[in-house]
């Protein structure tokens, strides 16, 4: 192998393969990047065996061939190197020297024929912008289960229905629902992403623009676009139907500004208990919002927030973590909460953006 | 030889030829699924490992059982996870019945009211020993606020009563859906109590109370050794009252012998409508065990279900147990239980006649009337002495089926004629005097 490129191009391939190298795995192959050549470019492949990636860069081949290399020492390197520079990548051997104008690097290499191939994927497809995408994710993921002992909570639920694209993720203490419309979305069978591998798939998404095709079948899912394929293995079982436990209409109806709101639940924050505990009070009479924590080692903290209200009068308590956690997905400048009842799960909106929810489920005091 | 045994086999040929690694990484949770026409389908755990498998081992691995098997033609590789798992759950098939609400009963509970909407009406058997308390809370639910109030249900542990009176809670929500109604324990009320003492929260927690329509305390009983607790029931209850709100409470004794309460809530609890609940009879006891077999979808032959209901006297809570072992035991052995194997399983269940010697029961008794045990053997014609005398010969002969001479003999060498004498005695009386009827159930209770 001997091949030419800008610094700049292969850094970014690197650093994004050397992710999805298997950290802790038996196998040492999997530390190393599969560095191979077709034509006039170069490919970059790892894989921890949850998650996979392809990716392909244009580049000089003076000459052909296939090397895997650690994936640490290879993108330690490339950290380090200026973006404007060329690099040149020969093996020589069992090594593979990497040249710029001031540096010479001579690093070990592992052989070949282990490294594996990623499964390709054969089934339904649909094309979707990366960046719509990655939204969609985005919105929900945070809500999703950590435990291992339910893998279908513990991952990202996405479903099609009349060209929208619904993404959804539930711990069982909230839930996150986002919609995104699709103009020509064909109905496809349901997908479950693991959780942790979402990560690594924001993390693709996000290095692309443009659409990509996502091909997928019940135990795994691909995604090819902009020189990168990416696959990861999909959770085969069944979502719970969340949409039962939706709230169908609300009692009191609460309008507030959301970075008011923010502010005043980072407040509360630091003076919950351990717990987490914050009690919502609504107060329509004087069109006020009360929120107290108390925490018996720190002390308590009353607040209030100006709303709109309509309806009754309410108390329920939350979780404050939970309830912060939404407004990394919240859009616009205002939030609607829907009570039911006390004790009943209420529903986070913003008022400008009808595509997202939240259901959060009131803590026992 | 099995799939298993030939996968094991094959691995430790394929083991020898690659990497400690690798064969861990790869071969992992692989089993043999399926051979049919040749085809080995070999089951994996995810697609890189399929993958990976056809690229790399197939040969390997079809070289290997080729060596073992004949008219194999080729290696298939499919995704299955938790093999393990799902052929444990294949080895055990639908069970015959579910009881699914066993284990998970507190989970059904209400969490606005607590009040658990399996005890209803429907499911509750009514018979001699409880149509009374049963009839006053069918009135309760025709005309709430009015009837009854407050409705004071007592009697020994596992008889119904807080079936019934939630079931009153239950049928009072559906029939009027905008009374507020709360279902607690003495204990619940009186930890929210003291919970709202710590935090200065008083007030919130009176009106939190106040605001009911129907307030249902069960286990009232345990109020005795709590003093503020008692304080705080009482001016809840007449505030309640006042409005016209309706009370219903639970207890295991009258309120007149729940020890440490203050009279004023005696006087209270009784002001309404007092109520026991006793121990059912075989014909109710055969008519619950039947319901409930039904309910758990224990198919039971009749036989059986008489002999459970005529061994397992007392609470209605053990006719229960007894059914859940039951319906375990005909869910595991895939069949019905017989009679004989009933017996067997019941035979913890069911409690042994008591043993008392006639010296215990004159000793319980003369303690009971505060006497001096030797009195009664003494030849004194001392009023209260006698009185004592023929109760304890009654309740020997009643209770216990002494002989009369026995009896006679025992306290003193009277004759068999006063035995009976006194035995007939006591049994008119017991038809007149309600005092005398009340000491002899007091007794009895002493004795279990």
């Amino acid at each position: 192998m001997d091949i030419e490129c800008t610094v700049e191009k292969i850094k970014n391939a690197v650093l994004l393969a050397e992710r999805m190298t298997g950290k802790n795995l038996s196998l040492p192959i999997l530390h190393s990047l599969f560095l191979s050549t077709t034509g006039k470019s170069i490919r970059i492949r790892s894989t921890n065996l949850a998650v996979g990636v392809d990716i392909e860069i244009p580049a000089q081949v003076k000459k052909e061939g296939e090397v895997s290399i650690n994936g640490a020492t290879l993108s330690n390197v490339f950290g380090n190197l200026e973006d404007d520079t060329v690099v040149v990548l020969r093996q020589e051997g069992e090594h593979l020297l990497l040249q710029t104008e001031h540096t010479k690097t001579i690093i070990n290499t592992f052989p070949l024929e282990e490294f594996p191939t990623l499964p390709v994927v054969e089934g339904e497809s649909f094309t979707i912008e990366a960046a719509t995408f990655a939204e969609g994710i985005r919105s929900v993921y945070f809500c999703a289960a950590t435990t291992e002992i339910k893998p279908e909570i513990a991952s990202i639920f996405i479903y099609a229905e009349q060209q929208t694209l619904f993404f959804v993720a539930t711990d069982s203490f909230r839930l996150a629902e986002k919609k995104i419309k699709i103009k020509g979305l064909s109905d496809i069978s349901k997908i479950l992403i693991p959780y942790k591998n979402s990560a690594d798939l924001l993390r693709v998404l996000d290095s692309l623009s443009g659409e990509v095709v996502i091909m997928f079948n019940k135990n795994q899912l691909s995604l090819f676009g902009g020189g990168i394929y990416f696959t990861t293995r999909l959770i085969d079982g069944a979502f719970p139907d969340y949409r039962l436990i939706l709230p169908k209409e609300e009692e009191t109806k609460v309008v507030l500004i959301k970075q008011e709101l923010l502010s005043t639940l980072r407040l509360s924050n630091v003076f919950s208990d351990k717990f987490s505990h914050v009690l919502f009070s609504v107060s329509p009479t004087i069109k006020k919002v009360l929120l107290s924590a108390r925490n018996t080692d720190v002390g308590s903290n009353e607040s209030s927030v100006d709303a709109v209200i309509e309806g009754e009068a309410i108390e329920v308590s939350f979780n404050l973590k939970y309830f912060i956690d939404v407004f990394q997905a919240l859009q616009g400048d205002s939030v609607a909460l829907l009570f039911t009842k006390v004790n009943k799960p209420i529903l986070v909106k913003s008022v400008q953006d009808t595509s997202f929810l939240y259901l959060l489920v009131p803590t026992n005091r | 030889m099995d799939n298993t045994t030939l996968w094991n086999a094959c691995l430790t040929d394929v083991e020898t030829q690659i990497t400690k690694a690798s064969f861990s990484t790869w071969f992992k949770n692989t089993y043999i699924c399926t051979i049919e026409d040749g085809i080995v389908c070999v089951g994996v755990p995810n697609e890189f490992v399929k993958e990976w498998m056809f690229n790399k081992y197939q040969k390997m691995i079809l070289k290997a059982i080729v060596e073992r098997l004949d008219n194999i033609r080729g290696v298939n590789f499919v995704i299955r996870k938790h093999s393990v798992v799902e052929e444990k759950q294949k080895t055990i098939p639908p069970s015959i019945h579910q009881t699914p609400e066993l284990p998970f009963r507190d989970i059904y509970i209400n969490r606005d009211d607590n009040l658990n909407p399996r005890y209803t009406f429907d499911r509750f058997v009514v018979g001699p020993f409880n149509e009374l308390a049963y009839a006053a809370a069918q009135a309760i639910i025709k005309r709430p606020q009015q009837a009854y109030n407050p409705l004071f249900i007592y009697g020994g542990s596992g008889l119904g009563k807080t079936h019934l009176i939630q079931a009153v809670g239950n049928e009072i929500k559906q029939l009027f859906p905008q009374k507020q109604v709360l279902y607690t324990t003495l204990e619940k009320f009186s930890n929210d109590y003291v919970i709202s003492v710590q935090n200065n929260r008083q007030q919130q927690f009176r009106d939190k109370y106040r605001k009911y329509d129907v307030l249902i305390i069960d286990d009232i009983q345990f109020v005795s050794t709590k003093q503020s607790t008692q304080n705080e029931l009482f001016h809840l209850f007449n505030t309640l009252y006042e409005q016209g709100k309706h009370i219903i409470f639970s207890s295991d004794k009258h309120p007149n012998h729940i020890i440490g309460i203050e009279d004023r809530l005696k006087t209270r609890f009784n002001a309404g409508m007092t109520i026991d609940v006793q121990e059912p009879d075989m014909e109710s006891r055969l008519a619950i065990v039947r319901e409930k077999s039904t309910q758990m979808s224990i198919p039971i032959p009749e036989e059986t279900l008489s002999y459970i209901a005529s061994s397992i006297t007392g609470s209605i809570r053990e006719l229960e147990g007894v059914l859940n072992i039951i319906g375990m035991h005909s869910e595991i052995k895939q069949k019905p239980v017989g009679l004989t194997e009933v017996k067997l399983l019941v035979k913890n269940s069911i409690k042994p006649k008591k043993i008392i010697s006639i010296d215990a029961v004159v000793k319980l008794v003369s303690n009971y009337y505060n006497l001096d045990e030797q009195m009664i053997y003494e030849k004194t014609r001392r009023k209260e002495i006698v009185r004592a005398r023929q109760i304890i010969m009654f309740i020997l002969r009643e209770d216990f089926n002494e002989s009369y001479p026995a009896i006679g003999a025992k306290l003193g060498g009277k004759d068999h004629t006063t035995v009976i004498h006194s035995y007939e005695k006591i049994k008119n009386d017991l038809s007149t005097d309600p005092h005398l009827m009340k000491e002899i159930d007091d007794i009895r209770i002493l004795f279990k």
